[in-house]
């Protein structure tokens, strides 16, 4: 059983619709008026970009935590994957059109995954790890595991988590014949978590932790991972009071492993499951604000992507065990 | 490990070609670059490459042979027979790049869109791939972090590993060349023309690298029951934000400084115990100024005395597989006495007035070697490795 995380922050961006153009609106003005630098919102330039910005602020105002952050104390886990594909699918088409002319200096530094991250590090001046990862609708799941890992080593005093995905047209209709993304269309939108250490014990009662994280890959990718969380966090199976399904695969194997185990949790899909890369975070903050109202505790999420496998987390509310 | 040097995954030419000096930036083969201004770039023949099968993304087949080398040389079987939990991390910027550019080039020439081979493009499909060939259970992470992506993907190896998340991580880093990059950093206007001369006053910028390397990483104890050799250990790790600007360095070399202060304080490490550092050195004007600023800082006097030196004149720069050819440089160094010279190397430039081994490599005890990256989006990691014995 490893130390548990606490949950101080949460943000949401998303698209109301179908991932065609997310509207953030004034609650983006409002966000970038409050830095101090002035930051307009021209110079946030794709909705991937507006979205992680909006989640990012949110979090860490809601945490308290003063703007711009300075120093390394807090750092970014950014899970992205074929949320930037738009961005590089435009790029190259101006360069097949017409030769280096077509290549945009200006465009081209959007066509890395770590870019999102970078922006937020440059508007919110976080300065201390930053790492971005690539799971496919899994990559939220991994940003959460790596900053876990990196608050209980004592290596950071917090760490923005999560993921972002922004759909375009370019890859998404040929991956989703080739049967990717998993299961559907996903929509935009980014989810961020404030992390930090284990609170102080006078903060018991009020604090919401991550308590577990593991991840699986291989034949038995969703068992291992569930076990392998559970043991993280010290529990057995029965103890888990619901499971949240934050992905759009078929949930058939997950219900059968947890039968398997002797877990009999009701399970729900999280209704953040078409969000990709942020539907884990989204569903852990689901279960963070359930368990911050009184829910019933703790709560397993189980998320699932065709290539990169398996990640399990559990959510627990304090004061409330 | 697969470079321009040995695309064949010869590890001993590869260090030997390294240290004589010997650079593979040449004019470019892989597609035609003649519409460019720049027209160079160290490539892996495409020759070497076919085995895999033409419609192979390059990248993926040079993951897959690299992987195997690392798993050959550290006696790691992979018929399941070996205990434990072992896990694959990949630092990849690109991904399947080459794979994306064919679809769009199809989808551009004809009305029907041609899916065929989109499948190797999803960047996380290179983990995946050598994962499932190897009947590896977890953790399969891709990271991506620009051009420290190889180093954060050995730095977060090291931790699964040091945490006892895995018992076995094989992490490393891949990229191939392709238009889609190359037009971009053509118009961003920092490809060198000629020759890549990092820290020399006349550099003119950088040349694009490709290959993949990887390192197996695991607990002393289970090496020691397994009977492997102990090539070194990675001794501390740390990633820093710049926070100032999407594709320019801190001027002063803020987080690559505090990337270098930290893997050294993660290793218990003081500055002086330092005997080599593989540097970045991409050979433009700001990393290089940038650099030496932070090897400064980070080092305080021990900078002037430690042999620095940067293989990009000879490899070029490889992105995602670069730092973790750069890890691989410090083994080979530890292992040998000798640090590979900074080749090209042709005017000091006073801004950049630290010891950077030109031209020659020199014979030197290493017992411990700092690599640090940068990349954009103020990307920072360094590496501490220290020798085997």
């Amino acid at each position: 059983m490893k130390p548990p995380v606490r949950l101080s922050g949460i943000g949401v961006a998303h698209s109301p619709g179908d991932g065609r153009g997310d509207r953030p609106g004034s609650r983006l003005s409002t966000a970038l008026s409050a830095l101090p630098q002035g930051a307009s919102p021209v110079r946030l330039f794709h909705p991937i970009e507006k979205m992680a910005f909006l989640a990012g602020y949110d979090a860490l105002s809601l945490a308290g935590v003063a703007l711009p952050v300075g120093g390394d104390g807090i750092g970014i886990a950014l899970g992205v994957d074929e949320g930037i594909d738009g961005i590089k699918a435009r790029y190259y088409q101006e360069v097949l059109n017409d030769g280096p002319l077509g290549a945009s200096p200006m465009a081209f530094p959007f066509t890395t995954p770590n870019t999102i991250a970078a922006r937020l590090c440059i508007l919110l001046d976080l300065r201390g790890e930053s790492l971005t990862v690539c799971g496919g609708s899994l990559s939220g799941a991994q940003a959460i595991g790596l900053a876990m890992q990196t608050l209980r080593e004592g290596r950071s005093g917090g760490v923005l988590a999560g993921g972002a995905t922004s759909v375009e047209p370019e890859f998404l209709d040929a991956l989703c014949r080739l049967g990717r993304p998993d299961g559907g269309r996903p929509r935009c939108g980014a989810c961020l978590l404030l992390l930090e250490p284990q609170a102080s014990a006078g903060e018991a009662d009020e604090r919401v932790e991550l308590i577990g994280y593991a991840e699986g890959f291989g034949g038995d990718e969703i068992r291992d991972a569930v076990q392998a969380c559970l043991e993280d966090a010290g529990l057995f199976p029965a103890q888990v009071r619901s499971v949240r399904v934050a992905s759009m695969r078929d949930s058939r194997v997950l219900r059968e492993a947890l039968r398997r185990m002797g877990a009999k949790a009701p399970i729900v899909r999280s209704p953040a499951s078409n969000l990709y890369s942020a539907s884990f975070p989204a569903a852990v903050a689901e279960a963070a604000t359930q368990a911050a109202n009184g829910a019933p505790g703790p709560v397993l999420i189980v998320g699932m992507d065709c290539l990169a496998g398996a990640s399990a987390a559990l959510v627990r509310g304090g004061g409330r065990r | 490990m697969i470079s321009p040097l040995n695309p064949d995954g010869d590890r001993e030419r590869f260090w030997s070609s390294l240290c004589a000096g010997t650079t593979s930036v040449g004019q470019i083969r892989s597609f035609d670059a003649s519409a460019y201004p720049c027209r160079v770039a160290a490539e892996v023949s495409r020759e070497s490459l076919r085995e895999a099968g033409a419609e192979t993304e390059p990248a993926l087949s040079m993951a897959g042979a690299a992987f195997q080398l690392a798993l050959d040389h550290a006696g790691m079987r992979t018929d399941g027979s070996d205990p434990g939990r072992a896990g694959v991390i990949v630092g990849t910027v690109l991904g399947g790049t080459v794979s994306g550019e064919r679809y769009l080039r199809a989808k551009t020439a004809s009305e029907d869109e041609v899916v065929k081979g989109l499948e190797q493009y999803p960047l996380r499909r290179i983990a995946a791939s050598l994962a499932r060939k190897a009947g590896f259970s977890g953790p399969v992470l891709t990271v991506s972090t620009a051009c420290a992506s190889g180093t954060d993907a050995i730095g977060i190896g090291y931790r699964k590993i040091a945490s006892g998340c895995a018992d076995v991580i094989v992490a490393g880093g891949v990229d191939a060349i392709c238009e889609f990059s190359f037009s971009g950093f053509c118009a961003l206007k920092v490809l060198t023309p000629d020759a890549v001369r990092p820290f020399s006053r006349n550099r003119r910028g950088l040349a694009l690298g490709e290959g993949a390397a990887f390192l197996v990483l695991e607990r002393e104890t289970t090496a020691a029951q397994r009977g492997a050799t102990v090539l070194g250990h990675v001794a501390g790790y740390a990633s820093r934000s710049d926070a100032v600007h999407l594709t320019a360095p801190h001027r002063e070399g803020r987080g690559l400084s505090a990337a270098a202060v930290a893997a050294l304080r993660d290793g218990g490490c003081g500055p002086h115990e330092i005997e080599y550092v593989s540097a970045h050195g991409t050979g433009t004007l700001y990393n290089d100024w940038m650099e030496t600023k932070a090897i400064k800082s980070a080092l305080g006097d021990h900078a002037r005395a430690v042999p620095i030196s940067s293989v990009k004149a000879a490899l070029g720069h490889a992105f995602g597989a670069a730092g973790a050819m750069e890890a691989a440089v410090c083994l080979l160094a530890i292992r040998d006495g000798i640090v590979p010279p900074t080749a090209n190397f042709e005017e000091p430039d006073p801004e950049c007035d630290l010891d950077f081994v030109p031209n020659l490599a020199r014979r030197v005890t290493v017992r411990t070697a700092l690599s640090v990256s940068a990349g954009f989006g103020g990307q920072n990691a360094a590496l501490l490795i220290r020798g085997g014995a």
